[in-house]
């Protein structure tokens, strides 16, 4: 191939396009080269592990996974196996129920501060700003037993007024007000990176034209920022939907647990079921690839577009 | 909190407020700001500072009855593990950090010039979709060191190197667990960098180009300073994640062999938080906020200085 | 977390005590048996065939969590369903598979606590006994000298706390028993070892004829080594000894600790183990048994607990045979007092609230109905002494019950033993395989484990 072309480079000078159609081709290799290097490289342990997910138990410790092309032994049990487990379907659903307000609060309630912190003015504006950063910091653990006690006296206190029991971390709100929270500092500061970005001319004409403040949040600024924030609840949705230790935490019954605790309870004590390991890893990654793709065009502008103007 | 005197206004990009509407500015805000707030101070403010007071106590089994001054902190300074631990979280810092980075941006740059630039990025996002436990599992086959079994010892053996115990030799261990966390966020440094670069208006690029700059010199030149704010947010972001990183280690190594792995975050949880150790694993996390500080205030002053608009 | 997961039984191979009295099943004290523990109804009967039934409350729902999942919880559910059957009580199982003390802990606080849990690790049970968490046996109306009766000497010791039972022990394993292939031995012309000595010796016996490295190790799961560690120095010096080193006044720095750690690198070496040592150190404890039982081994030897033939067979390769490609002996002799000791990990049941019901359930598990139950799904060993020989559905699960039950003395899982808050044993013993100064990691060792011992309190 190369020689051809160094011919022709030689041989045709005057064919301007065809000739320079060649040479961008060429100089385009070494980019083809790495960037296929580059998928490959983050294709195959998925691939690895998704030709797992097909192969019996005994043999994924007995040959690699690579070798299976020969000999095609690939079973779909595994994937049986942890469909039809028991309350595995109500555990989709609850991963859903738990997922979606999950990322839509914070969607909403970074947005609104973030705003205040890029467009507004008000006192300690960059400390306030400064100490929810911080916030980014704390490790989630940190936050249980404070939160747990606080929900017992706030739980307490609702049974003694209603007369009925009531736990908080038996239904779901526990959970989302959590995640949320813990979801703040990012999404605040992601958000807030991107809304100063956003052109001050177009927001200081909307406000001449009397806007009000909450006016020019909903016409100029959300619509603007639609990339920013389909992009970050993109990430919000992955966390939330892969989350595994804050659900254990904050969803007191277990009746409404997510697919992700649903999975753990297929495996023995020593976690040594690998089929089960690799299709419920597929399993799960089905909705997070489905957000992803559905919402990827977002990308093209995406987050962060406006911060380079 | 409207009486105090205005501080000096910062960001660049602040409106004046609009004096017809009827709140006053600093009243507006703390509307836009109170439900971020309120959750907030429920679960992370007042954790923290329960942490502090949990920081100076024994604080066993969640018994906060014992106050014992500074000795966690000793204690914990003093713990080799942890010093191992430090170690190890400035080898991710600087490798993680800037490798991440790296390949976000050469990924980014590269991937826009070839039309199959959205399957590129979906491949490199694709681990992001990915849980952490699975993510474990999948590199813990690769990493295998029966050749027969894992993959990168496979590929050693086809060469006639190896095998090497990559999770085994404490040479390697830290070496191929920040090779997975670079292969887990390269995806998050694409999407972000990638967008941002969408953001560089053709025209700019042209005019360079018509002037004689070479591809490097644009990089160099004007690509990067024009994507220096995202890659701020970027680095800012990772290195959140590098402090609080704790799933690969604890779900590869456990922080072995011997305490060859460990980080700082892992030793919060394994060995203390887990353990009931909450005085300590308080300690711990007061000391992780700490570290942190100087990225913050390097965050907000970059801010500051109106690179921004 | 693999801390606390180490002394959990995988599926199939345990067994139990068997129980050593006389007639194989025979009822423990239904009426009368030792202890007159029936004042008002409080008829504490365990260990008889009829569960509490006459006094206990009935229609109640518990909820009992534990680590197990998969096929551990299919096997457990059958003994609840049989609770249910024998009381009129519901028992409802949540598997808590993973953080398990963080989520545990997490209820506690949050005032919505399982009934009934059953713990991995004496230090969590301290430690939730101390601060209030657990309740103790005689809170819900048991009377613990009732109990004593049914159990093996020694079973109901690690469930004290202070000198009260807080946790009674459901299921356990040996971890005395050594893995092997019988027909690499046979076909190497050797013979299964008697002593330490004669374990060197097959190993180079194996070596000499063709695999060379015979000794499979699963050193990445540290426990594996703990439990190394404590076989030999239980071997070497006894059961008072150990369990004096695992207690409060134990002295790491004593010189039997660096003998015995002497003795532990005098077969996991270099030479002898797939890989070397860096090899085995990035080995998982189930990698290990492929080593020696896969479908392309490269080891003839694992040592571990009596919960390796279930993984071994179940999933590694299910090709297996036993007695002829899997089989076990007893952890090698050192020529001492410890040499016919048998040391066992197990589960310990806890109570964390006096709900109606609870009282019920903890004293149906220790009925011999439960440990039958329980043991005939292969899953376990049950500690119940009527349980008989005959309820273990193989013949790995009959011989470890026999091994446990014939033992001089049993003693727990020191590692299990050591406060929750206590340094990294098994990290500490992966850098002593990899040759660092003993004398220097035991001193640190030492002081960190004192430090722990004297928090706890």
């Amino acid at each position: 191939m190369s020689t051809t072309t160094a011919t022709e480079r030689v041989a045709a000078p005057a064919a301007e396009t065809a000739s320079s159609r060649i040479l961008r081709g060429l100089n385009r290799l070494p980019i083809h080269i790495a960037l296929g290097l580059i998928a490959l490289v983050w294709l195959l342990p998925t691939v690895g592990l998704l030709v797992t997910s097909f192969r019996p138990r005994t043999e994924i410790q007995s040959s690699g996974w690579w070798t299976t092309f020969g000999s095609l032994q690939l079973t779909l049990e595994n994937y049986q196996q942890v469909l039809n487990a028991q309350g595995m379907g109500q555990a989709f659903i609850n991963s859903l129920i738990i997922a979606v307000p999950s990322t839509l609060l914070p969607l909403l309630v970074c947005s609104l501060a973030a705003y205040a912190f890029s467009w507004l003015r008000f006192p300690f504006r960059d400390t306030i700003f400064l100490i929810i950063i911080a916030l980014m910091m704390v490790p989630v653990q940190v936050a249980f037993l404070p939160v747990l006690q606080l929900f017992k006296t706030l739980s307490d206190g609702v049974s003694s007024v209603t007369g009925q029991p009531f736990v908080i971390t038996q239904g779901y709100a526990g959970i989302w007000l959590a995640h949320t929270a813990f979801a703040l500092p990012f999404g605040i500061f992601l958000l807030r990176n991107f809304f100063i970005t956003l052109p001050k001319d177009l927001i200081e004409a909307a406000r001449i034209d009397g806007s009000s403040t909450f006016g020019v949040f909903r016409t100029i600024v959300i619509p603007l920022s639609v990339p920013a924030i389909a992009a970050y609840g993109i990430f919000q949705f992955l966390w939330v939907w892969n989350d595994l230790l804050m659900a254990l935490i904050f969803v007191g019954k277990n009746s409404n647990y997510p697919m992700t605790i649903q999975v753990t309870t297929l495996l023995g004590t020593y976690g040594t079921e690998w089929h089960l390991l690799a299709a419920s890893a597929f399993i799960l990654m089905v909705v997070p690839l489905a957000v992803f793709f559905s919402l990827q065009r977002y990308f093209v502008q995406g987050l962060l577009a406006g911060s380079v103007k | 909190m409207a009486t105090v005197p205005q501080p000096i206004p910062t960001t660049a990009t602040t409106t004046s407020p609009s004096p017809r509407r009827g709140l006053p500015s600093g009243v507006t805000a703390l509307l836009f700001l109170l439900p971020a707030l309120i959750l907030l101070l429920v679960f992370l403010v007042y954790p923290v500072i329960s942490t502090l007071r949990m920081s100076v106590d024994r604080g066993l089994g969640g018994n906060f009855s014992r106050f014992v001054g500074l000795d966690n902190y000793i204690n914990v300074l003093q713990t080799p593990s942890f010093q191992t631990a430090i170690i190890n979280n400035i080898l991710w810092l600087i490798f993680y950090t800037s490798i991440v980075i790296f390949f976000g941006l050469v990924i980014a740059v590269v991937a826009m010039r070839v039309r199959y630039e959205s399957i590129i990025k979906a491949v490199v996002f694709l681990p992001m979709a990915i849980a952490a436990t699975a993510l474990g599992v999948i590199w813990t086959f690769v990493y295998q060191l029966d050749p027969n079994i894992g993959l990168l010892n496979a590929l050693l053996g086809v060469v006639g190197l190896g095998p090497v115990s990559w999770l085994g030799d404490p040479a390697w261990v830290n070496a191929a667990l920040i090779a997975v966390g670079i292969w887990g966020s390269a995806g998050f440094a694409t999407v972000i960098l990638s967008a941002a670069l969408k953001g560089i208006s053709p025209e700019i690029l042209e005019a360079a180009r018509t002037d004689g700059a070479n591809e490097f010199q644009i990089f160099w030149r004007i690509i990067l300073p024009m994507v220096s704010l995202p890659i701020s947010v970027l680095a800012v972001t990772l290195v959140v994640n590098v402090v609080k990183l704790f799933d690969i280690p604890y779900v590869m190594t456990q922080g072995g062999p011997g305490d060859a792995s460990r980080v700082i975050a892992l030793e919060f949880y394994k060995q203390d938080f887990s353990a009931g150790q909450f005085g300590k694993a308080a300690a711990v996390a007061v000391i992780m906020l700490v570290i942190l500080i100087p990225v913050m205030i390097f965050n907000v002053r970059r801010f500051r200085s109106g690179s921004v608009v | 977390m693999a801390k606390s997961l180490r002394f959990m039984t995988l599926p199939i191979a345990a067994v139990m005590i068997v129980s050593a009295c006389s007639s194989g099943g025979t009822p423990a004290p239904s009426a009368g048996g030792g202890t007159s523990a029936a004042p008002g109804g409080e008829s504490a009967a365990p260990g008889g065939e009829s569960a509490p039934a006459a006094s206990g409350v009935t229609g109640a729902t518990i909820t009992v969590t534990s680590l197990w999942g998969g096929s551990e919880q299919e096997a457990f559910q059958k003994v609840l369903d049989d609770f249910k059957a024998k009381t009129g009580n519901t028992a409802t199982y949540q598997a808590q598979r993973t953080d398990y003390a963080t989520v545990l802990q997490s209820k506690i606080t949050s005032g919505s606590p399982p009934d009934v849990a059953i713990m991995p690790g004496l230090g969590f049970l301290r430690q939730f006994a101390r601060s209030g968490g657990i309740k103790k046996i005689s809170d819900l109306g048991i009377d613990p000298a009732s109990l004593e009766a049914n159990y093996p000497p020694g079973i109901l010791d690690p469930g004290k706390v202070d000198g009260e039972l807080y946790g009674i022990m459901v299921k356990f394993n040996s971890k005395s028993t050594f893995w092997y292939r019988p027909d690499k031995l046979s076909a190497a012309g050797a013979t299964v070892p008697k002593s330490f000595d004669d374990l060197k010796s097959l190993i180079s016996t194996l070596q000499s004829k063709g695999s060379a490295t015979p000794l499979a190790l699963g050193a990445k799961d540290s426990w594996t080594l703990t439990d190394w560690f404590e076989e030999i120095y239980l071997r070497q010096n006894g059961p008072d000894a150990y369990k004096k080193l695992f207690s409060p006044d134990g002295d790491w720095t004593d010189p039997t600790v660096a003998t015995a750690l002497d003795a532990m690198k005098s077969v996991i070496t270099n030479q002898n183990v797939p890989g070397g040592i860096t090899g085995a150190l990035g080995v998982a404890f189930t990698d290990g048994i492929a080593q020696a039982f896969g479908a392309n081994p490269s080891a003839d030897l694992y040592y571990e607990g009596g919960f390796v033939g279930g993984i071994a067979t179940g999933q590694v390769n299910k090709s297996l045979e036993i007695g002829k490609t899997i089989d076990w002996f007893d952890f090698p002799a050192f020529g001492g007092s410890g040499d016919t000791a048998a040391e066992i990990g197990g589960d310990e049941i806890a109570a964390l609230t006096t709900n109606p019901g609870v009282k019920e359930f903890i004293q149906y598990m220790t009925t011999v109905d439960s440990g039958t139950t329980w043991a005939k799904t292969g899953a376990i060993i049950s500690p119940v002494k009527a349980v008989g020989a005959d309820a273990y559905p193989n013949d790995l699960a009959k011989k470890e019950a026999a091994q446990v039950a014939g033992a001089s003395a049993v003693v727990y899982d020191g590692s299990d033993t050591l406060p929750a808050g206590a340094p990294d044993m098994g990290a500490m013993l992966q850098k002593v395989i990899q040759g660092q100064d003993t004398a220097g990691l035991l001193s640190t060792f030492n002081s960190a484990v004192k430090q722990a011992w004297s928090d706890e309190k």
